[in-house]
């Protein structure tokens, strides 16, 4: 792993070779150790180690240029230099480009784990054999992926700013079939400590729920009131984080733009009450669940922000550029992610339920409205009637169209967060809930 | 010089020998792994590029003065990966440090992985036979775009992206040149030394129209298409022609009356369709998906294997072709990253499901005794797994116009360009958007519509399919970033079609 010296050393050679008045710096340098499994044997893995400098230039009237190399040799590097440099030469000037920040005080994170760094097969493959013996056990086919990773990550700049961070993370997840292709069940857990993972417990969700979703029925498509379970909310939390960027809310372009404005007005829902008094929706990268750096995309320290606090839109993104124009302070991507929750447990959800469905996750899920953040998206790996407090059965896929603020604008319970990482939404907190009137718009025969 | 550069050389499209120096290095590897016991190994050591620069315009907060925002981005990669199969189990290492010494380690470190993992093994790794072959291949291109000056390159965006905002209605304008290359050479210890260079381009126009009023906004893109190529492709997209159409549609777009939703007839355009054709037949006759393979993440297929050869998949027009070896397509090879020469073979045969997409590790499971060549790994640090050809649909009978299919129809609408796209896990039900939508009233196109969406279940949509226009329609686009697999990997693959008619589809309204 780059220590924080050899970081220190490649950033300072970097920045020893530029010419331009701007050089920002980026060290990524990452080791991980995977195995995929299926048809229940472990099919490829790997190690790999790999890294990435990122070298971006600035002229004195703000033209920017940007490159990435992964050989480290002296050459390599001012070969970097001055490809960023000359790419910034020929470029125009950037009117929205930021002055470089001065040195920072960034906070400390405690998410490196030195156990999780060092390990290789004799631990991960011990949590693999107790998911495929699960599965051969009830005579069911499995497939899934497990991986822990070591990352260094460094930046630094001329106007003398400097970071350096380590973290560790790791996750198991895995689908479990039944060979008639019927039923499909699925788990998945996250820590930056790969002690966190087990193998045993997560494959006793995915075989109860896969043996629980043989004979599915056929529903009509319509509104119902649905149960999501964390997996399906970490994912509809993130897509709305996406939407919360301060320049096209001010712009007429997203679902918290005032309608009816003036073109110039920048009128936004900041600060009206658009969800229900439950509903606090933050960032927070000092979770010690979660794998996150020291500083977001804009070099500025990361914090701890509400974007929906009880309710009320809270904040807004905005980049530093949009800050400055915007006369506020910037705030961070909003990204690592925590939807606060309540004390209920998932059965007293259930059981609060008259009618309705359970969802475990969802997938593919994509914008279908920019403006309204409306998305499109599948239910997955098993939906659950409930009727009169109880699950009486297995439920056929389903299309949904709804915007993730409407879900929670419609919540009315939820249980404690816990950490889920999924592919496009990355890893946030997410607790099961209770929203109303969930639009699936048709069956999906997918299992 | 950069070790690199070195290595690789410049691209010599008349050369049929691997540089000396990659032919020593991937020697290493495979005589460490033979001396570790592996019963198999490959070498892929890579250098890829991506360039990408462009411009967007867009107005300051609370003003009508529009920002002119550049941006010229140039990365590298350069690393190297050992495959090996040792006790029956595939083992991967690799690391950016291309030397011999790194080499020898990195190839210890996947013997390691392949011994350990062979405790939890079902059945041993069984390879298709494939030759051995010595050989150097260029994709053709007539101008190297990363040797075309970046200030002409900026140039060309900038007045394309400044002539769709001339209209003050306009909201934003965004554009952008994408530039990819990929250097790889493979050995393996079956006796193949093959060096590759492959370039592909990525053009992009857009607009964005705002109904401040209304609380409207919507878009439309110029698409070109995608494609292995040079620099000639960008010339022949003609984007200073197309800005001022794709400025004049978005204002029509953002007026045009929303769509009454029920069952219509549909006319999908190639820019439209290769869409819908990538995720409904590319994925579904992935055999990795139908076996099982990626059922954790990317899922399976409704196409089961039994389901081969006797599946009515579509109607009798429907022809597909798996394909790395046709003319610009983003999967275009001549050899795949298991070594095999790649082909073109049937898909679909007059509606028929004949074969899946296959690699060397996985064909006898269908009883195949080769692979067809749709092996891929998006770096030097991936493990290579099957990915998708070039699947394009086969042109109609040569009379057939567009004109044609339009004059068949007495309520539908004409899709052009890609929009918001879902599909289930197994390939069956899916929801496409659109970039721009006409009435098709009485056999004749209409005005524009808008909040387009059409939803249908795989077979029952390509069993609707009436008409098929002919070859001097095809046109080819494509996906430059597919993602599938654990971790996570990208695939640029090309899908061709000409103009095509579907009867009676479910048509919805979005917001």
């Amino acid at each position: 792993m780059f220590s924080q010296q050899q970081v220190k050393d490649i950033i300072d050679q970097v920045i020893g070779y530029s010419k331009l008045p701007g050089c920002q710096v980026d060290v990524q340098w990452t080791e991980d150790d995977f195995i995929r499994f299926a048809r229940n044997g472990i099919t490829t893995s790997g190690y790999r180690v790999t890294q990435q400098i990122s070298i971006t230039s600035t002229t004195g009237d703000k033209r920017t240029g940007n490159s990435g190399v992964s050989e480290l040799t002296p050459e390599a590097l001012r070969a970097g230099v001055k490809q960023a440099e000359d790419l910034a030469l020929i470029s125009h000037p950037n009117p929205e480009d930021m002055p470089a920040l001065a040195a920072q005080t960034y906070p400390h994170l405690s998410n490196f784990d030195a156990d999780t760094a060092a390990a290789r097969g004799d631990v991960l493959i011990p949590q693999v054999q107790a998911v495929l013996a699960g599965a051969i056990k009830n005579k069911l086919v499995t497939a899934g992926f497990i991986q822990r990773s070591a990352n260094a990550v460094g930046v630094g700049n001329k106007a003398g700013l400097f970071g350096y961070h380590t973290y560790t993370d790791s996750s198991l997840t895995h689908t479990m079939r039944n060979p008639e292709g019927t039923s499909s069940g699925w788990a998945t857990q996250s820590s930056v400590m790969v002690k966190d993972l087990n193998g045993a417990e997560q494959a006793a969700v995915s075989i109860r729920k896969c043996l629980g979703g043989i004979n599915r029925k056929k529903l009509d498509p319509g509104k119902y009131t649905v149960i999501m379970e964390p997996a399906a909310v970490a994912d509809l939390i993130g897509w709305l984080g996406f939407a919360f960027g301060a320049r096209d809310a001010e712009q007429g372009q997203s679902f918290l733009s005032k309608p009816g404005q003036d073109p110039n007005a920048t009128a936004t829902f900041l600060g009206e009450k658009m969800f229900p008094e439950i509903i606090t929706l933050r960032s927070d990268p000092f979770h010690p669940k979660l794998a996150s750096t020291p500083w977001g995309p804009s070099l500025l320290p990361n914090e701890k922000i509400s974007w929906i606090e009880k309710g009320v839109v809270s904040n807004l993104f905005y980049d530093r550029f949009w800050a400055s124009k915007a006369g506020k302070k910037p705030t961070p991507f909003p990204a690592n992610l925590v939807l606060e929750g309540q004390s209920n447990s998932l059965d007293d959800l259930i059981a609060s339920v008259d009618r309705g469905l359970l969802v475990t996750r969802l997938w593919y899920i994509r914008v279908v409205q920019p403006k309204t953040w409306q998305l499109t998206g599948l239910t997955r790996d098993g939906v659950f009637l409930i009727e009169n407090g109880k699950i009486t059965g297995p439920v056929t896929n389903f299309r949904w169209n709804q915007s993730p603020a409407e879900v929670l604008q419609r919540t009315t319970k939820l249980t404690q967060p816990m950490r889920v990482t999924n592919d496009e939404t990355g890893s946030n907190m997410a607790p099961a809930l209770i929203t109303t009137d969930f639009n699936f718009t048709s069956v999906s025969d997918a299992v | 010089m950069l070790l690199a550069n070195r290595l690789f050389g410049e691209p010599q499209p008349n050369s049929t020998e691997p540089t000396p120096q990659l032919e020593k290095l991937g020697a290493v590897a495979i005589a460490e792994a033979k001396k570790q016991g592996a019963t198999y190994a490959d070498i892929r050591i890579g250098r890829y590029r991506s360039q990408f620069s462009g411009y967007r315009l867009a107005p300051q907060r609370g003003s009508s003065v529009t920002d002119e925002v550049p941006f010229v981005t140039d990365q590298n990669s350069f690393g190297f990966g050992v495959r090996v199969i040792a006790k029956g189990q595939w083992g991967f290492a690799a690391s950016p440090l291309v030397t011999a010494e790194e080499i020898a380690r990195i190839t210890r470190e996947a013997v390691t992985v392949a011994k350990a993992n062979a405790a939890a093994q079902a059945t041993p790794v069984q390879l298709a036979p494939v030759k051995a072959y010595r050989d150097r291949w260029t994709s053709k291109f007539d101008k190297d775009p990363f040797a075309i000056p970046m200030d002409e390159k900026l140039e060309l965006i900038h007045s394309a992206t400044l002539s769709i905002k001339k209209d003050p209605k306009v909201f934003s304008a965004f554009g952008a040149l994408g530039f990819q290359s990929e250097d790889k050479y493979f050995a393996s210890s079956e006796g193949s030394s093959i060096q590759q260079y492959v370039v592909r381009v990525y053009p992009i126009l857009n607009a964005v129209a705002v109904d401040f009023k209304n609380g409207i906004s919507r878009t439309r893109n110029y698409t070109v298409e995608p494609q292995t190529a040079g620099w000639e492709a960008i010339a022949k997209a003609n984007l200073g022609e197309n800005a001022p159409r794709i400025r004049a549609e978005v204002l029509e777009h953002l007026a045009a009356p929303p769509v009454k939703p029920g069952k219509k007839d549909l006319v999908l355009l190639p820019s439209h369709l290769w869409l819908t054709i990538h995720e409904s037949v590319g994925h579904s006759t992935e055999l990795d998906r139908a076996l099982g393979y990626e059922a954790n993440y990317a899922g399976t297929s409704f196409l089961t294997t039994e389901k081969m050869g006797n599946f009515s998949f579509g109607s009798e027009l429907i022809n597909v072709f798996g394909d790395r070896t046709n003319d610009r397509g983003l999967s275009t090879v001549k050899y795949d990253d298991d070594g095999v020469l790649t082909t073109r073979f049937p898909i679909i045969e007059k509606g028929v499901f004949k074969h899946y997409q296959t690699i060397r590790d996985q064909a006898h499971l269908v009883g195949e005794t080769e692979s067809r060549g749709c092996c891929y790994a998006d770096s030097w640090s991936s493990v290579p797994f099957q990915r998708m050809p070039n699947v394009w649909l086969a042109p109609g009978a040569a009379t057939v116009t567009p004109d044609d299919l339009i004059s068949g129809v007495d309520e539908g609408i004409l899709i052009e360009g890609d929009g918001s796209f879902s599909i289930d896990q197994q390939r069956y039900n899916f929801q496409f958007g659109g970039d721009a939508f006409w009435e098709i009233k009485g056999g004749k196109k209409r005005g524009m519509l808008s909040r387009v969406a059409y939803q249908a279940r795989t077979p029952d949509f390509w069993h609707a399919c009436d008409g098929i226009s002919g070859q001097s329609y095809w046109q080819q686009f494509g996906a430059p970033s597919d993602g599938k697999g654990e971790p996570g990997q990208s695939n640029a693959v090309s899908h061709g079609c000409s103009p095509s008619r579907f009867r009676q589809i479910n048509v919805l309204l979005t917001d």
